[in-house]
């Protein structure tokens, strides 16, 4: 191979540069389009990003814990090419018969396999050294999971896109950095806005590319640290830069990312599945929802027909209904509970505290005590010291009475949370608590299903803690003739307020994604090892994702050594300059930052998993797959001509090409070996002696 | 009483600490005052919690490295060993030491850093690096283990937790499970009476009962509608099952007994309904991807008994190793289908009685699928004094206590300390997240009088807390400017501030955020006391900050008559520490009954809460 510097016009290496590029381009296109309609039915989670991509299409309201660009790029894609959304994608393995699913797989396809390219042009810019970047791409190419998690409807293969667009971009605005760009030069401002764009992007596909956020940072912390260090250049000139990179890297992502969720919640105008999770003055804003178009009137009164909605993300509203706690469960009283959809049994009235009815419009106001009469039961709203069915330490909530007539422990307290006493309780606006009179508890809402006997609604206890996240409520539907009705659209959040709570509502879903007890999940240790993969489609067509093992076995093996390489050479160095005589020589320095760089790279991508509680996947290594890839790239180039400069150039060059050589063919042939799991695999599994992947089952826990 | 005296002494270390750093006497007494004046500090070592023990072993550690590190030859070795053994203590008392730990890891890994700069000949700097090393792991390793070997010497007996352990740790122990199982055989034979315990995890035993899987379960599944088998958390007389060859029709033990080995095929009948356990090509009710197991009941309808099992002995140590009790791991693996019999963690609804669920897995290495026999007798035959007395005269081999080695237990002992933290319950009314205890948000609750308002917080003093908060915000700032600046070349202070900046960063603010950070990424109940070793190191950092603005002002021609004015600020924010120590410290000496509008002035926080009495 070639040797070359960067900036050298030397025509025929470039024209080496370019013919490698093109091999990698094809190569690429090759094996990433291979086969790529098949299997001809749904894949693993295609089930959840088709379904999502039908909803985008047909603008129904829907609820994900992942930001809205990447299902968005999907649906927009298969709207393009003639899908129409009616196909339901129930589960994995239906067929899609006359569904236009190839505009969307072929999509995401083209995404997945321009990262190979995105990151030969990343080494390069790194490097600037062509058999680095060739064997680091190799590798990548090669890799098999890689392509399996890259060919179907999910939002894997643009996130990876995304991610590496904003690594490619990161490394050219060192370059044009070290270049000595002015900061607010053309170039160097069309490539920051390209890098704070892809950011934008990647973050708004999921939350993982916060990393990438994080490393693109650190990156231009250095640049700064860079420019700033230079001593024959002003300050100004570092001010200069840190005002350009906060506009196109802070500033300009803020925008886009605000503006990707301004489309989702503008496309998703209909009301669908995905409404209870969101507050009342959110679904005011949804087509199709009850409360789209409604009005009531504007201030809760005393004899209101009233439905009270929980605070708590996806809380529902306060129900009773005619049947009782069972025996061994506290007092056998009518069951209070929380249920989610709109029903009869949600209604309440509110009443004073002593009386059965008011004369006149009396409004009642923060801090004043009241009873709560269920509507059709005519029980009162009534707790006492009894435990709560499921959480022992809250007290138990019932309904008591008869017609309305109680005892004293139906007495609440209603507050207006963040109010002053005798503030005015509004509708949708004011968040309530009930505070019981005697017990001075909380009424709120556990959330945790209670069993058969409670048609699996939700728990409603009274809790001591009056700290209760989840004990605030407002008042939806407010049925009162005697005051004047505003229309719901005066309560209909603004987007800001939209914007906020759909984040609070993805959170909660993340942090609810918890294992259970027992459930065999994922875990970070087994991921770098390719410990086991994941099915993506079984039966008769089986595709298995899975790393080729040679590359990842390889990319630990390397990690380990650019640990061992970076310590020896901080010590030599150290060393070195201890005593005066300083060694390195520019290539080397240049492979070992790259690698740094990489390295960093992987961790910021990896470690963060270690410390995650929610349940972890296998395809969540994928992005620092593609970092520790490049590790290797470089450092085989590097450690070769470590190990060249000490043999004769004849037997050195000779040795390089060798190594080279076969680090590149292996790799090629364990690709061709492991292929069957990204294209498909028949027949009986691999442990069988006439399966067709015979012998390839290298570890026992692998389950093709 | 030990906790008191250790938080005494806190006040001695933390002005050694200081006196390292600084250059003047002042900044160790202020720092010693503000420790002293702390509320938090005294509320946490006035009871026999192990914060302040903690904390006096770590801040001792890390006053004896920076010794080492500041000297040469034997003392800094000696100094390096009382380190050593000092953190050991530390992490031995609360895993949260090793936070120091690591941070006395740093500090010496720094000076090593600091001795390749230097001209010194390789073999020495080999050599330096090497003592470091061994002092620094070995010592405190041997005091950890020195004291698990100390508790585990202590406590022979069985106590209330035991059923934690294995079957095998809790065997080792006197009373308790061992006093059931001395005397019982060893050797598991054609008709022994087994329970079987699952051995990791959970602490349940293969139970059974007169009790069908519903036809149906709620998501439209059929099952085999055959008798339940669960694991169940209570010793119970339906744990109880029989061991028996399939070709043998009587129960009673042969004489001599005939041992099951690793690879026999065994049934297990369950003794109270005498039906044996099974397994088939039926969907398990909560898992499944597993099959169900069951007490096989002949409906007749083409549903044969796959009653078989064999006998995989985990630990063997050889292939024709006999089945014992207590010691042997077992797993039992379903002859027809190949897959292991385990706990599969999922509870069971109603109709199981919330018991958990037995399946049979597929994935056989699972550590769920192992099992071990607890208690275990040979069946007697219907003839029954004969054979009682034949069984206790020859054939009943009686065991000695089993004997683990300390390793063993140690192991068990760790792999459960860590395993078993998560459980903690969520939600506790006085807890608290990391992000709040930077100021101060909650207070913990510890005592309340029975009949007076007089009550024990765990508390800090607002003062000092609100401070300390600021420094680490002023030292940050410092740092990024100095840093700045020493980028451009620009040179503000003299070489020896700039180097003990630089040491005061490393020590106190790293091993602040060293601390505190990692309580951001754990997934458990935390409360106020956890941030106490942390925030010692904010109390130094605080110090620090105030002798490094003076020294600023000092140093500066300009700013010189500020000093004055400085230190007097200084007196007037200390005398206002102690003050609010005082106010405070009735919430910590909990001795004087307190009106309601007492506390009320005591409430600087609406977040605070004290806990009232109400009247009548």
């Amino acid at each position: 191979m070639v040797a070359k510097k960067p900036r050298s016009i030397s025509t025929s290496s470039n024209k080496v540069w370019w013919m490698v590029f093109a091999v990698v381009c094809g190569a690429t296109f090759l094996t990433r389009f291979y086969k790529v309609l098949e299997p001809d039915h749904v894949c693993w989670d295609e089930t959840h990003f088709g379904k999502m991509a039908s909803w985008y299409i047909n603008r129904t309201f829907f609820f994900d814990v992942h930001p809205p660009l990447g299902k968005m790029l999907i649906a927009l894609s298969g709207k393009l090419t003639g899908y129409d959304g009616t196909f339901p994608f129930e589960k994995p393995g239906d067929k899609y018969d006359s569904a236009r699913y190839q505009g969307m797989r072929i999509f995401c396809t083209t995404l997945g396999a321009l990262i190979i390219p995105l990151t030969f042009l990343t080494i390069w810019e790194m490097t600037k050294s062509l058999d680095s970047t060739f064997i680091g791409t190799i590798l990548l190419l090669c890799d098999v999971g890689f392509l399996t998690l890259n060919r179907y409807i999910l939002l894997d293969p643009i996130l990876l896109f995304f991610m590496s667009c904003s690594i490619y971009g990161a490394f050219k605005v060192r370059s044009l950095t070290d270049e000595g760009y002015g900061p607010f030069s053309t170039r160097m401002l069309a490539w920051q806005i390209f890098l704070g764009a892809s950011l934008a992007c990647t973050i708004s596909v999921k939350f993982v590319g916060l990393f990438v956020v994080l490393f693109v940072g650190l990156r231009t912390v250095a640049d700064l640290w860079n420019v700033l260090g230079d001593l024959q250049k002003p300050v100004s000139l570092t001010i200069k830069h840190l005002i350009g990179r906060s506009v196109t890297l802070i500033f300009i992502p803020a925008l886009l990312y605000v503006f990707f969720f301004w489309i989702h919640l503008t496309v998703l105008s209909k009301s669908g599945n995905g409404d209870g999770f969101y507050s009342s003055g959110f679904q005011a804003r949804l087509e199709g929802n009850s409360l789209h178009n409604a009005s009531a009137p504007k201030l809760v009164a005393y004899g209101a027909q009233i439905t009270l909605k929980n605070h708590r993300t996806g809380g529902g509203y306060l129900h009773s209904h005619h049947h009782l706690y069972p025996a061994g469960v506290g007092a056998r009283q009518q069951q209070i509970t929380t249920y989610t959809h709109k029903d009869e049994n949600n209604r309440w009235i509110i009443k004073p505290f002593d009386r059965e009815s008011v004369e006149g419009v009396v409004v009642v106001r923060s801090g004043e005590l009241v009873r709560l009469t269920h509507a059709t039961t005519g029980r009162n709203l009534h707790s006492h010291r009894e435990r709560a069915p499921i959480t022992a330490k809250y007290m138990q909530v019932t309904g008591y009475g008869e017609d309305g007539i109680g005892d004293a422990n139906d007495v609440w307290k209603i507050v207006v949370s963040g109010g002053k006493d005798g503030e005015e309780v509004q509708t949708v606006r004011s968040r309530l608590m009930l505070i019981h009179y005697l017990q001075a508890c909380v009424l709120t809402t556990t959330g945790k299903q209670l069993p058969k006997w409670g048609y699996e609604q939700q728990e409603v206890a009274c809790n001591p803690n009056l700290r209760d996240k989840n004990a605030l409520w407002n008042v939806e539907d407010n049925v009162f003739d005697d005051l004047p009705k505003v229309s719901f659209e005066a309560y209909a959040s603004g987007f800001v307020e939209r914007f906020l709570e759909s984040h609070a509502v993805m959170f909660q879903g993340n942090a609810g994604l918890k294992p259970k007890e027992g459930e065999v999940t994922s875990q970070p240790w087994q991921w770098p090892i390719n410990y086991r993969g994941q099915f993506f489609s079984g039966s008769a067509h089986r595709i298995y994702l899975l790393g080729n093992p040679v590359v990842w076995w390889g990319n630990l093996l390397f990690l380990v050594i650019f640990f061992i390489i970076y310590v020896v050479n901080s010590v030599r160095e150290k060393r070195a300059e201890a005593f005066g005589t300083l060694t390195q020589d520019g290539k080397e320095r240049m492979l070992l930052n790259a690698a740094g760089w990489c390295f960093v790279g992987w961790a910021l991508h990896y470690v963060p998993f270690w410390a995650m509680g929610r349940v972890l996947y296998f395809h969540h290594y994928f992005p620092a797959l593609v970092f520790s890839s490049m590790i290797t790239g470089i450092l085989t180039e590097y450690l070769l001509s470590s190990v060249k400069s000490y043999l004769s150039p004849e037997l050195g060059r000779t040795m390089y090409h060798c190594v080279v050589g076969v680090v590149i063919s292996t790799t090629v042939y364990s690709f061709y070996l492991f292929s069957p799991l990204a294209y498909g695999m028949n027949g009986p599994l691999a442990h069988e002696p006439n399966s067709t992947m015979a012998g390839l089952k290298w570890l026992e826990s692998w389950e093709f | 009483m030990v906790p008191a005296v250790a938080g005494s002494l806190l006040v001695a270390v933390t002005y050694q600490v200081m006196l390292e750093i600084s250059f003047y006497q002042w900044t160790a007494i202020l720092a010693g005052l503000l420790v002293l004046f702390e509320n938090c500090f005294l509320a946490q070592s006035r009871f026999m919690l192990l914060e302040s023990i903690q904390i006096l072993f770590g801040l001792c550690g890390i006053l004896c490295t920076i010794k080492s590190t500041y000297k040469t030859g034997v003392s800094s070795v000696i100094w390096l060993c009382v380190a050593a053994v000092s953190l050991g203590c530390c992490f031995s008392v609360k895993y949260s030491g090793l936070y120091t730990y690591y941070l006395a890891l740093f500090l010496v890994g720094r000076q090593i850093w600091r001795q390749v700069g230097s001209t010194e000949s390789t073999l020495r700097l080999a050599l330096a690096v090497l003592w470091r090393l061994i002092v620094l792991i070995i010592l405190p390793v041997l005091v950890y283990v020195g004291v698990f070997y100390a508790h585990l010497a202590m406590l022979p007996k069985a106590g209330p937790h035991d059923s934690v352990m294995t079957s095998a740790f809790q065997a080792s122990l006197q009373g308790g499970l061992a006093s059931i199982t001395r005397g019982q055989p060893l050797h598991v034979a054609h008709g022994s009476q087994i329970t079987l315990r699952h051995t990791h995890g959970r602490t349940c035993w293969l139970h059974s009962h007169a009790h069908v899987y519903p036809v149906r379960y709620t998501d439209q599944r059929g099952s085999s509608h055959q008798q339940q088998v669960t694991c169940y958390s209570f010793k119970d007389v339906n744990n109880w099952w029989i061991v028996k060859r399939p070709e043998q029709p009587s129960l009673a033990v042969a004489r001599p007994p005939d041992a099951i080995r690793h690879g026999d095929i065994v049934q297990l009948l369950h003794g109270i309904t005498s039906r044996a356990l099974n397994s088939h090509d039926v969907a398990a009710p909560a898992s499944p991807q597993s099959q169900e197991v069951s007490c096989y009941i002949d409906y007749n309808v083409s549903m044969p008994a796959q009653n078989l099992w064999r006998v995989d002995i985990v630990n063997r140590d050889s292939e024709d190793a006999t089945w014992d009790s207590i010691r042997s791991m077992v797993r039992l693996i379903h002859v027809d289908s190949g897959s292991a019999l385990r706990f599969s963690g999922r509870q069971l609804p109603a109709w199981g009685f919330h018991q958990h669920e037995v399946v049979a897995d597929k994935v056989i290495t699972h550590q769920d699928s192992i099992w071990n026999v607890e208690e275990h007798r040979y069946t007697k035959a219907e003839d029954r004094r004969e054979r009682e007395r034949e069984l206790v005269s020859a054939e009943m081999i009686p065991t000695a206590v089993t004997q683990l080695t300390f390793w063993e237990k140690f192991a068990e002992l760790q792999y459960k300390m860590i395993a078993h933290a998560p459980d903690a319950p969520h939600g506790h009314m006085f807890a608290s997240e990391p992000p709040e205890w930077p100021l101060l948000v909650r207070s913990i609750a510890y005592w309340l009088s029975p009949n007076s308002n007089a009550q024990i917080h765990l508390i800090g003093n607002l003062i000092t807390w609100y401070a300390a908060t600021l420094s680490v915000l002023l030292y940050s700032v410092l740092l990024a400017v100095y840093a700045i600046r020493r980028r451009r070349a620009c040179a503000d202070l003299p070489i020896r501030a700039i180097q003990q900046f630089y040491d005061a960063g490393y020590i106190f603010f790293l091993g602040y955020w060293l601390h505190y950070l990692p309580y951001y990424f754990m997934d458990r109940t935390l409360f106020l006391h956890h941030y106490l070793p942390a925030y010692i190191f904010k109390i130094l950092l605080l110090s620090y900050v105030i002798d490094h603005i003076y020294f600023i002002l000092h140093i500066h021609e300009k700013t010189k008559p500020l000093t004055n004015v400085f230190i007097v600020c200084v007196a007037v924010w200390l005398a206002y520490v102690v003050l609010t120590f005082k106010k405070f410290s009735v919430l910590n000496y909990g001795n004087v009954n307190l009106t309601e509008s007492d506390l009320m002035n005591l409430r600087w926080k609406d977040t605070w809460d004290f806990i009232l009495h109400k009247k009548g």
